[in-house]
């Protein structure tokens, strides 16, 4: 017995060790799943009061198809990819509002649109008319897709070379009229993601910056305050693709340039004006501008009697000539006319133009298309100031797919900034109508442009849908940061989004691409090797032990029937 | 339909050794413990043959041919030669012929080869929804292989295990035996060196594993016929 243990124990030794090496050659095979996997970002699912809109699914596991199909195949199986670049827009207008069956839908974006990929985005390939047709192609496509309840995926994806190698593939085999299908070769998408949940209690989060002014010795009233205000959020096609450089990117980068030089006028007793600033980034911007309207409701009534004017800013990176003040109180209002009057002397010295719009604000109606709106039915004067001369409609001008870097204008934000910095400057030191640059170039006070720059170019790549940003999201923690550098008091308030809007996650995902082979392809191989080894059986037999081996196989049962009777 | 292509590639690649079992006089004699015998052994050498790789080899940035240690690698690759020598020779097999025992050592080695190397990238790889050619070039070249094992048991066995051996062949059996022995060393500066891709590099070794089977048969057949 004591013998046989170490043997045994040897035995099983030499066992595990076998294993061992088996482990160990099994892991230096190379895993290779997909020929091709790509980040694909997903077309936003929302409920408006629980109307639902968007694109209700995120798993996909079709067959890729292209637009060359045969007139009246069935796609309900199949995924169209469409490069926007061959868009036809009345195509998909008819699939969508016909509610045909899909597979689903994958849309290539060219890489001038990647923020995230540097060199691509920067290229200098396309000239200005081409971007600006790929523009109105894409918010065209994005005001489509938005507004319509889809019952299948849609993705977004960027145009690289594996995809067009593998559209290319499936062209061609869709021209010659072999549709892709269980039983015949070709391309097949799958993306695994999870069920898309709603997000329960988005939150946004405001950020105020206060700068106080100069009280004068013995006066025991407050000071009046001048609040400026941006929203900083966005809402588009393909959430984790909305950086809305425009909407509202431009209007942060002026608010956050304005506090900078307001800090500075502020930092000496000397030059600190008689009026507090008050400097507000709020959220939820695109729905309606809740976050303004719950920031408004914290203060408390004195605080808010004494602002004496807002001005909003929206969207002021892409216009040429013309700026326009939105307004709900009527223009003949005493308030309104002065800073009108300001605003338009500077406009005047600066070379361009500034209009006045006037809208009434309806209280029945729950939308709210400027972001004074809000401030106006708090009995507050206020002001927005934008390039866009009519009121967007809801979810539009929200900084979509089209809202990039490349539409965007430095100088036109600058000039924005000196206008503002200007007149509210002259209502502070009580200089209006005078011909005095506070903030003239080359100064010190001068507007800094590569800070706008940079401001720019990180705005332009963060997706900034306010329900995916986290409370300790890095980015409203770098905007609270900007505003504590410039301003003396910074408070973060974190809010609820209201019930009306509800948005699902599953925004990002990975497509595998695989090229699969057809039932027919495998049957034909089975038939081959089939016949390979009976070839190869006989041939052995014949060469080994001769002929007549080969035929007594086929005979041995009635020799032995034979034996027996 | 991915189990069924995993299937297929399957008995493509461990079908012939099947086949070769049963259809040749091996079966009938029951050497399936010589063939397990030499599976065996096939282990033991790769094992040695890892250690020694690991030891000596050092890992190359590029796939580009480096001649030094293609060099070492083909040295190594002659412990292959000596663990078929010490299962030709030194295991105590059942009383079989010489004629079947270099053709069920030859089996059992191309067998433990196939497993080894093959098996698991099928498992991984032919499961996949991907399609590639590469899984049946490999079935393929696992036939090639069982040739080319055969031809070397052949060989080896002319060399180690017959005494009588007409003179002037004995330079062939050599050559014969140090050729196929460096097969891999060829394979691998065909496919590095010259850039060959993987269909041309099977369609070659196919057609030198027919040729050397020929010229190891006529050799036998050639020592044979003094004996008998």
């Amino acid at each position: 017995m004591s013998s046989k243990n170490p043997r045994e124990r040897q035995m099983l030794e030499s066992i595990y060790s076998m294993i061992a090496l088996v482990f160990i050659l099994v892991t230096c095979v190379d895993l290779c799943d997909a020929a091709t996997v790509v980040d694909v970002y997903r077309l936003i699912q929302y409920d408006i009061s629980g109307v639902p809109f968007g694109s209700r699914f995120a798993t996909l596991n079709h067959h890729a198809g292209s637009l060359h199909f045969a007139p009246g195949a069935d796609l309900s199986r199949t995924v169209l990819v469409i490069p926007v670049r061959e868009l036809n827009i009345t195509f998909v207008k008819e699939y969508i509002s016909q509610r045909k069956p899909l597979g689903g839908l994958l849309f290539l974006l060219p890489q001038m649109f990647n923020f995230g990929n540097r060199e691509a985005a920067t290229e200098g390939k396309y000239q200005i008319r081409e971007k600006e047709l790929m523009k109105t192609v894409l918010a065209e496509l994005e005001r489509l897709l938005i507004h319509a309840n889809i019952p299948y995926p849609v993705y977004f994806a960027f145009e690289d070379d594996d995809i067009d190698a593998v559209l290319a593939d499936v062209k061609r085999s869709d021209v010659s009229g072999q549709p892709a299908t269980a039983t015949t070769g070709g391309y097949k998408l799958v993306v695994s993601a999870p069920e898309p949940k709603k997000i329960v209690s988005p939150s946004i989060t405001n950020i105020q910056g206060w700068l106080p002014g100069l009280k004068a010795d013995g006066d025991p009233n407050q000071l009046p305050t001048i609040a400026i205000v941006a929203s900083y959020d966005t809402f588009g096609t393909a959430p984790a693709l909305s950086v809305g450089s425009d909407s509202n990117g431009s209007g942060v980068v002026a608010l956050l340039e304005l506090a900078r030089l307001f800090s500075l006028l502020y930092s000496n007793p000397k030059t600190r004006g008689r009026y507090n600033l008050l400097f507000g980034l709020t959220s939820g911007g695109p729905y309606n501008y809740n976050g303004t309207h719950k920031w408004l409701r914290s203060f408390d009534q004195r605080q808010r009697e004494s602002i004496d004017y807002a001005i909003c800013l929206n969207s002021i990176g892409s216009w040429d000539n013309e700026l326009w003040i939105h307004v709900s109180k009527p223009p003949e209002n005493a308030f309104i006319k002065q800073i009108f009057e300001g605003f338009s002397t500077v406009a005047e010295e600066l070379g361009f133009e500034v209009g006045l719009k006037h809208k009434k604000i309806n209280i029945s109606n729950p939308r709210v298309a400027w972001e004074h709106e809000q401030f106006s039915k708090l009995r507050v004067t206020a002001a927005t100031l934008s390039e866009l001369s009519a009121a967007p409609e809801l979810l539009e001008s929200t900084g979509g797919l089209s809202d990039s870097r490349h539409f965007i204008n430095e100088t036109a934000i600058v000039r924005s900034i000196k206008l503002v910095a200007e007149s509210i400057a002259r209502h502070i030191y009580g200089r209006q109508g005078k011909n005095i640059q506070i903030f003239a170039d080359n100064t010190s006070l001068a507007v800094n442009s590569p800070y706008i720059r940079s401001w720019v170019d990180l705005l332009s790549k963060t997706p900034r849908v306010a329900p995916f940003l986290s409370k300790n999201d890095p980015f409203v923690t770098a905007l609270k940061k900007e505003l504590e550098d410039h301003t003396r008091e910074v408070n973060v308030h974190h809010e609820v989004l209201d019930g009306m809007f509800t948005l699902y996650d599953s925004t990002k995902a990975k497509l595998n691409i695989y090229q699969v082979a057809s039932v027919t392809f495998d049957l034909l191989l089975l038939l081959v090797l089939g016949s390979y080894l009976i070839t190869l059986f006989t041939f052995l037999v014949i060469t080994t032990r001769g002929l007549d081996d080969l035929i007594s196989l086929f005979r041995r049962p009635p020799s032995r029937k034979v034996k027996t009777a | 339909m991915t189990m069924f292509h995993f299937f297929n590639c399957a008995i493509l690649t461990f079908g012939p050794h099947a086949v070769y079992y049963s259809a040749t006089p091996l079966s009938e004699y029951d050497t399936l413990g010589t063939s397990i015998k030499a599976a065996l052994v096939y282990l033991g050498t790769a094992l040695v043959k890892l250690v020694c790789l690991a030891t000596f080899l050092k890992v190359s940035e590029n796939d580009s041919f480096d001649p030094y240690q293609e060099l070492l690698k083909a040295l190594i690759g002659f412990i292959d030669v000596a663990g078929l020598y010490f299962a030709l020779t030194q295991l105590t097999h059942r009383n079989i012929s010489q004629n079947h025992k270099y053709q069920a050592v030859g089996l059992g080695w191309a067998f433990a080869d196939s497993v080894l190397h093959r098996l698991a990238p099928l498992w991984v790889g032919a499961r996949g929804l991907e399609f590639t050619w590469d899984f049946i070039l490999q079935g393929l070249e696992a036939n090639a292989n069982l040739v080319f094992s055969i031809s070397l048991a052949a060989l080896g066995s002319l060399m180690w295990l017959r005494k009588n051996k007409p003179k002037t062949l004995i330079p062939i059996i050599y050559a014969c035996a140090g050729i196929v022995a460096t097969m891999p060393s060829i394979t691998s500066y065909l496919r590095k060196g010259l850039g060959w891709h993987f269909p041309k590099v099977v369609g070659f070794e196919l057609f030198t594993s027919l040729v050397m089977a020929f010229i190891s048969w006529q050799l036998f057949s050639a020592c044979q016929r003094p004996s008998s």
